[in-house]
């Protein structure tokens, strides 16, 4: 607390070497009970679950052989890391022109518009997967208005198939994407747009290279935060997905609550672990991420 | 399981000192700001018991019909808890057993058993229930049946006049004598119905244990090009019948009752049902255990069991239960004699042992393109 009140002062009397180590270790208080948080609630179960996938009586890589002996686990894996891909890219598509608006319209309808936004986070994800089976089914709402006005012959497949999953993981996540997009398209001033178009730039070219690549970091932010939070969903595609929608939580779930093979199940969950972390090595890497790190928005 | 009277000597003692380890292994202020709240739930923890519940309808009438009386007589409290199978277990590992009594279905109390999770029952001590009158195959060391339940060939009568429904699974299995998308179990409900599908597939009744587990997924072929989803929940099964989705399905009796009464046009086909058996059962280191074997016995009178059965139809284990049943609600039971016939009993055990196996054929079987 002292250290506070004398940093003004002394940044012009030390050596600037002492008044940012100062910093530092003030810094390190502040952050301390994130860090503890973070190490008693994340880091140390995270340990105990990779010891528990080798520790079955005794330390042994049977649950790894596990995985690997049938092509199962590796395919629901596959099959994870494309429902993610899918959701992400339509969750960007959809979100995009929604944060556009966000972001430009009048700040107190922005406000509303946020609210909307972030209404279905106030209900349980139950409530509203089966909110959407009520919508979605054969005899659903969506059908009966789709037959009634002879847009299908027959009602659509909606639910229980992999369009169900999609429809209900966008619904889940697209404001994950568009409350990140926003926050980025609102940094970006306005000034820039304006300056465009008096150098003589179209509506159109000003957004693809004034507002779009200043806008790369929200999506990149946005597309990694839903891409991840898609590889762990297990309510949704479980009730919404059809047969073969599988997804690794689900099985993992499996694991834990019917199986009982708890160290298979830790090992299935490190492998998704490490393979998550791969995936977002590679993604750092093309969308050169640490500009978003560095606060680029 | 070989020392239960050293063990039940020990629990309240040895948590309390699990629980200070623990506290003072986090930071001292930590433990200074939690220990009073620690002692306040020690003193007013006198006179409860903590029960495991699992939601819905059978809830409401266990409250109605056994846990309500049973405070009632005694003065106990039960607080209701819900647990999963993998968080009773969690708890059991670490030690800090924060539930007294168990109510499960058949495999998940056989997996609490394996592990060595359950105390025994005191039938030597019981006061209110005759431990004779219970049911032989639901009597078991560390766990006492309290309800039947069966899944059942589930129809709906606008697509199937009652008569001129599927009267077996081979029925439910012959797509083109009864067309329509149908249903089946998830194995996240508890088994695959594999049972059934051996039955459509000309297994006779009590022939079906062990089960041919590659027999039965080749007749699960068969039929699942109709099946538009295999459900993982009570409540997904019943919404699934109720909307339509499907006229034909496995469901559990109670859950398709309960729409049914509401005006759904629903039926129960009884025969080849598979008759389940659920249980109450007392964790090992409960720290309200003599409550807790107090509570079990009260709950077995053939009174209560039968109370319970007028609420939701699920059928009693107690004999002499029946006694005080009506007919239009044994009409209504899947242990009913006329209905007991008919179904087989499914055998926890052999499940308990076969999970890991069927899990991951299972697994196969639902990414195969079908």
């Amino acid at each position: 607390m002292t250290a506070d009140a004398a940093t003004p002062l002394a940044v012009g009397a030390e050596p600037a070497g002492a008044a940012e180590r100062r910093d530092a270790r003030r810094h390190l208080v502040l952050l301390l009970p994130a860090l503890l948080t973070l190490g008693a609630f994340f880091v140390y179960p995270l340990l105990g679950i990779l010891v528990r996938s080798v520790d079955k009586n005794g330390y042994t890589l049977e649950s790894y052989r596990q995985v690997f002996r049938t092509g199962v686990y590796l395919t629901v894996i596959g099959l994870t890391f494309r429902t993610a891909t899918i959701v992400t890219l339509i969750c960007l598509l959809v979100g995009y022109p929604l944060a556009y608006v966000l972001a430009t319209v009048r700040p107190r309808l922005a406000r509303w518009l946020t609210i909307i936004v972030v209404l279905p986070f106030l209900t349980s994800i139950i409530v509203r997967t089966y909110a959407w089976m009520v919508l979605l089914g054969r005899n659903g709402v969506v059908n009966q208005y789709l037959v009634a006005a002879g847009l299908t012959p027959a009602p659509l497949p909606l639910l229980y198939n992999q369009a169900g999953v999609v429809i209900g993981m966008t619904y889940v996540l697209l404001p994950f994407m568009v409350l990140t997009l926003a926050s980025v398209m609102q940094g970006i001033d306005p000034a820039f747009l304006r300056a465009a178009h008096s150098l003589g730039a179209s509506r159109l070219q000003a957004f693809r290279r004034v507002f779009l690549p200043l806008s790369i970091p929200g999506v990149a932010g946005g597309a990694l935060l839903v891409f991840i939070l898609s590889l762990g969903f297990y309510i949704t595609p479980a009730l919404m997905g059809g047969p073969s929608d599988v997804m690794i939580a689900m099985l993992i779930e499996r694991e834990v609550e019917f199986t009982l093979n708890w160290s298979f199940a830790s090992a299935l969950g490190s492998i998704l672990l490490v393979l998550t972390l791969a995936a977002f090595v590679v993604y750092y890497r093309l969308m050169r991420l640490e500009r978003l790190f560095e606060g680029a928005g | 399981m070989s020392q239960p009277d050293r063990e039940r000597t020990a629990p309240i003692h040895a948590n309390a000192v699990s629980r200070r380890r623990f506290l003072a292994g986090a930071t001292g202020l930590l433990a200074a700001a939690t220990a009073p709240v620690v002692l306040i739930r020690r003193a007013s923890a006198a006179g409860k018991i903590v029960v495991r519940t699992i939601g819905g309808a059978y809830e409401e009438a266990t409250v109605k019909s056994v846990f309500e009386p049973f405070t009632k007589a005694t003065g106990i409290e039960v607080v209701k808890a819900p647990a999963t199978l993998g968080k009773l277990l969690a708890m059991f590992e670490s030690g800090n057993i924060e539930l007294d009594v168990v109510d499960a279905g058949e495999l998940g109390m056989i997996s609490l058993s394996q592990k060595g999770a359950l105390e025994k029952i005191q039938y030597k001590g019981w006061k209110h229930s005759n431990p004779d009158d219970m049911d032989p195959f639901i009597r078991r060391d560390d766990m006492v049946g309290d309800i039947y339940f069966s899944s059942v060939l589930g129809y709906n009568t606008q697509a199937f006049p009652s008569g001129k429904h599927p009267r077996s699974w081979a029925e439910f299995w012959d797509l083109k004598r009864f067309p329509g998308p149908r249903m089946l179990a998830d194995l996240a409900s508890g088994n695959v119905d594999l049972e059934f599908a051996l039955l459509a597939d000309g297994v006779a009744k009590d022939k079906l244990y062990p089960l041919d587990i590659e027999r039965g997924f080749k007749s699960l072929d068969r039929v699942r090009s109709a099946i538009r989803k295999f459900w993982d929940t009570g409540a997904l099964s019943a919404q699934m019948l109720a909307d339509k989705e499907v006229v034909l399905g496995s469901i559990w009796n109670g859950r398709l009752q309960a729409v049914a009464d509401k005006g759904a046009p629903l039926a129960i086909e009884w025969n080849e049902a598979s008759l389940q058996s659920q249980y109450w059962g007392v964790l090992k280191g409960a720290k309200h255990a003599e409550d807790a074997q107090r509570f079990v016995d009260f709950a077995c009178q053939p009174e209560l069991q039968a109370n319970l059965a007028k609420l939701i139809p699920y059928g009693p284990t107690n004999r002499q239960a029946f006694k005080s049943i009506p007919a239009d609600v044994a009409a209504r039971l899947p242990s009913s004699p006329e209905y007991r016939a008919k179904a087989f009993l499914q055998n926890g055990k052999w499940w308990a042992d076969n999970r890991a196996k069927v899990s991951e054929r299972w697994s196969q079987w639902l990414l195969q393109k079908g």
